[in-house]
């Protein structure tokens, strides 16, 4: 049968989780962290002779190359057992180690996906700015191991973009704002490729929110076990958490109804297995408001989201920046906070109008210019916007006919993994 | 590392379902499993506690045993297997080749049997696939034959492709001719079933069916049709005796001997990687010796620029030609096959 009549397989790699599935569907089948924990207690013998590592390795146990988990059976096994080394082969989007990076491949598409590698076209993403170099690695580890017939690399903010079609509106310009676990980024796209050069990172991302509650928390003298206290602090702040328009109003508004306003979190203690419950009050709403507000949260950085974004349009090609207002598209699983998209639009809008109400003031109200329209995009998928776009990309018969195919990649070498071009099907 | 009998995402789908009953949502998966078993899971909002998994698998070639579009046995199997909890959906959807409805209001609370009962269900592969197999070693348990079978039987396990089975009342005799579609993948395929044979004879594993591996057809398949019998990685023969299919090892036993193929392949790509790994970590060190080497260059005597130019190309050899056709040889495939066939001690013992 056909590899182009079988549904693409799909994989977003991040730094923090990876979305895997098939193509045609509306969620990814897994979302897992990009974490492997492997058996290396046979690598630390002395690879002098071939026999005595085979020895070492027979005696560290059977299969004990092949003994190794990813997502979360791999936190789970590394926390009960000490065999297992954890390693995170993404860091602030690239991939750093291959070895690990090869293994996680494999057991995605063996264990968990479990189709076989020869039958489907594959879509991966990396994150822009990427070294060519790690896309022809990638090509390689795809072609040579796995027999792949097919492979398109894309930029991951391309993919968040194609998210938001709509039947009438495909629009290939637009400010990707893509806020993570690892790290949060801003990505202005013009007529699909990225503009590399105005691409703004901030080091403020969902860690770092967690983080930040996590704190809060402790400070108020909550009664939370301390291993669980940042897990507990994630999930406090996937599930209670909200943006506010107004922090000195939000105060208020808790203080006077503590009632409506308060959460309970009921958790159960791990070493004991005693229940606890803990308040969950003002990290509600001053979790987010670190991306609005940096400066309550760390001294380092104190650019606030909306002034980046604003900062990062206006670095961009004079005639695109209309275009890209228009177009703000959200992604990443912490921009899930309910309201995010209405007060970063409310935010970014008050910058643009300052700045025009300036400049026609400058020329004395002679020259009044059109006022620019500022939109920020949101819709229910984008914890795995980018995953969406994957596959709804490739779900487009163009998709196959713009991949590299193996009869390629074996006739030029490795090297035309190296350009992906942007297809009919995008726009 | 085995493969399970259930389909991960299968099972997810299910315990989350039964978990979350009170929401109603929409849900529409579609995906593929090896062997081109295609997969499909629906609920609507209108009915949120009737779940529709319907499965798809691919045509059969001419020799192999089935009937009405299903392996021999398929929907007495799954009556067995499921109870009375499920309604199959005469004729199932388009596409597909079996529908089963599911009322997941009607099942029990108890937990644990939900939960088994789920994973029973996730494994519905194993069940449709492995019908007309089981029936042969469940009359191997009982050793008898089972009625009306030909000397030779074919089952299919992958599209257009079938194995063999002799069924005799004290013995089966399993042959499957192994076929890869990569150059590579098939010498790598023949040397780890040599391997494969030659670690069954460990002492640990002699209660574990025999097997041999020959580069031709062994001669049970004498009378099979000509172009069934081609296979570019030799021919893999197992005797199962019935103590290997007593019980509950009768499941264990099915689902291993379906997978085979796609087990052997696993295998071969895991192997490739590893490969990959032990390249990468010589590549290396061969990088920090030149590393090391280069500020000598400037005193050697001898012409600098075509010792520079030579090292730079074997620097760029190493670093871009990581194409295991270039680094194999047959020493290092033993060698490398040994530790991951210790790995099959659980495949062939009970």
């Amino acid at each position: 049968m056909d590899p182009t009549s079988r549904p693409a397989v799909v994989i977003d790699n991040g730094t923090g989780y990876t979305k895997m599935g098939f193509a045609g569907n509306v969620e990814p089948c897994f979302i897992l962290p990009t974490v492997v924990a492997s058996n290396e207690s046979f690598l630390s013998q002395p690879k002098s002779s071939l026999k005595g590592s085979w020895a070492a390795q027979h005696n560290a146990g059977v299969a004990a190359d092949m003994d190794f988990f990813i997502g979360d059976e791999a936190l789970t096994k590394s926390r009960s057992s000490s065999t297992y080394n954890l390693r995170y082969p993404i860091e602030h989007g690239q991939v750093e180690d291959w070895d690990a990076m090869e293994r996680y491949w494999q057991q995605c598409v063996f264990n968990y996906l479990r189709c076989d590698p020869e039958d489907h076209y594959f879509l991966l993403t990396e994150s822009p700015l990427t070294p060519p170099e790690s896309r022809e690695y990638t090509g390689e580890i795809l072609f040579e191991t796995f027999n792949v017939p097919g492979l398109y690399i894309a930029v991951n903010s391309v993919l968040a973009l194609a998210a938001g079609y709509t039947t009438s509106k495909c629009e290939m310009t637009g400010v990707v704002v893509d806020v993570g676990d690892g790290a949060t980024r801003v990505v202005p796209v013009a007529e699909g490729y990225v503009i590399g050069s105005c691409i703004k990172t901030i080091p403020i991302a969902g860690k770092d929110v967690s983080l930040f509650i996590q704190q809060l928390m402790r400070e108020r003298g909550e009664n939370i076990p301390p291993e669980d206290s940042f897990d507990v602090a994630r999930k406090v702040k996937e599930l209670y958490c909200y943006t506010c328009s107004d922090i000195v109003k939000e105060f208020n508004k808790h203080d006077k109804e503590p009632g409506k306003y308060i959460k309970q979190w009921k958790g159960v203690k791990p070493k004991t297995g005693a229940p606890y419950t803990c308040d969950v009050g003002y990290e509600r709403f001053l979790g987010p408001e670190v991306f609005f507000n940096p400066e309550i949260y760390s001294n380092d950085f104190t650019t606030s989201l909306p002034a980046v974004i604003d900062k990062c349009i206006q670095s961009a090609p004079i005639d695109t920046r209309r275009a890209l207002y228009k177009n703000i598209v959200l992604s990443g699983g912490s921009t899930m906070f309910k309201d995010f998209g209405r007060r970063l639009q409310r935010d970014l809008k008050k910058i643009v109008d300052a700045r025009v109400l300036a400049n026609n003031a400058r020329t004395g109200g002679e020259i009044t210019s059109q006022p620019v329209e500022v939109n920020v995009v949101s819709h229910p998928v984008q914890k795995f916007a980018v995953w969406f776009g994957g596959s709804v990309l490739s779900s487009t018969p163009e998709f196959f006919a713009s991949c590299r195919t193996k009869e390629e990649y074996e006739e030029c070498g490795a090297s035309i993994c190296r350009t992906n071009p942007v297809f009919k099907g995008m726009y | 590392m085995m493969l399970q009998s259930h389909s991960r995402f299968l099972l997810q789908t299910l315990l989350t379902r039964a978990q979350n009953l009170d929401k109603a949502v929409e849900l529409d998966y579609q995906w593929i499993e090896f062997d081109d078993v295609r997969y499909h899971v629906q609920v609507t909002m209108k009915n949120p506690s009737i779940l529709l998994l319907s499965v798809s698998l691919p045509n059969p070639p001419p020799e192999a045993m089935s009937f009405d579009g299903l392996p021999l046995g398929a929907i007495e199997a799954i009556k067995t297997a499921y109870g009375t909890g499920f309604q199959i959906l005469d004729p199932p959807r388009d596409g597909f080749s079996l529908t089963l409805k599911l009322n997941f209001s009607k099942l029990r609370p108890d937990e644990a049997y939900r939960n088994s009962l789920l994973t029973k269900l996730a494994s519905i592969r194993e069940v449709v696939m492995g019908a007309p197999l089981k029936i042969i070693l469940r009359h191997l348990a009982s050793r008898t034959v089972a009625p009306e079978l030909d000397r030779l039987v074919a089952i299919m396990h992958r599209p257009n492709e079938t194995f063999f089975l002799v069924p005799q009342a004290d013995k089966v005799t399993v042959a499957f001719p192994m076929r890869f579609k990569d150059s590579v993948d098939t010498i790598l395929a023949t040397s780890f079933l040599k391997q494969f044979v030659e670690a069954r004879r460990a002492a640990s594993l002699s209660s574990a069916p025999s097997c041999s591996w020959s580069p031709t057809a062994p001669h049970e398949l004498e009378g099979a049709p000509k172009e069934t019998l081609s296979a570019n990685a030799g021919f893999v023969t197992f005797v199962i005796m019935p103590r290997h299919v007593e019980g509950e090892k009768l499941d264990r036993t099915v689902w291993n001997l379906s997978t085979f193929h796609a087990y052997v392949s696993y295998h071969v790509k895991c192997s490739e990687g590893f490969m990959h790994t032990r390249m990468r970590r010589r590549v290396e060190s061969m990088i920090q010796a030149l590393d090391q080497a280069k500020p000598l260059e400037k005193t050697r005597s001898m012409n600098n620029k075509s010792f520079k130019r030579l090292v730079s190309f074997v620097t760029n050899v190493f670093r871009h030609s990581f194409t295991i056709l270039s680094f194999v040889s047959s020493k290092s495939l033993s060698f490398l096959f040994a530790p991951s066939s210790q790995g099959l001690n659980d495949v062939n013992s009970k």
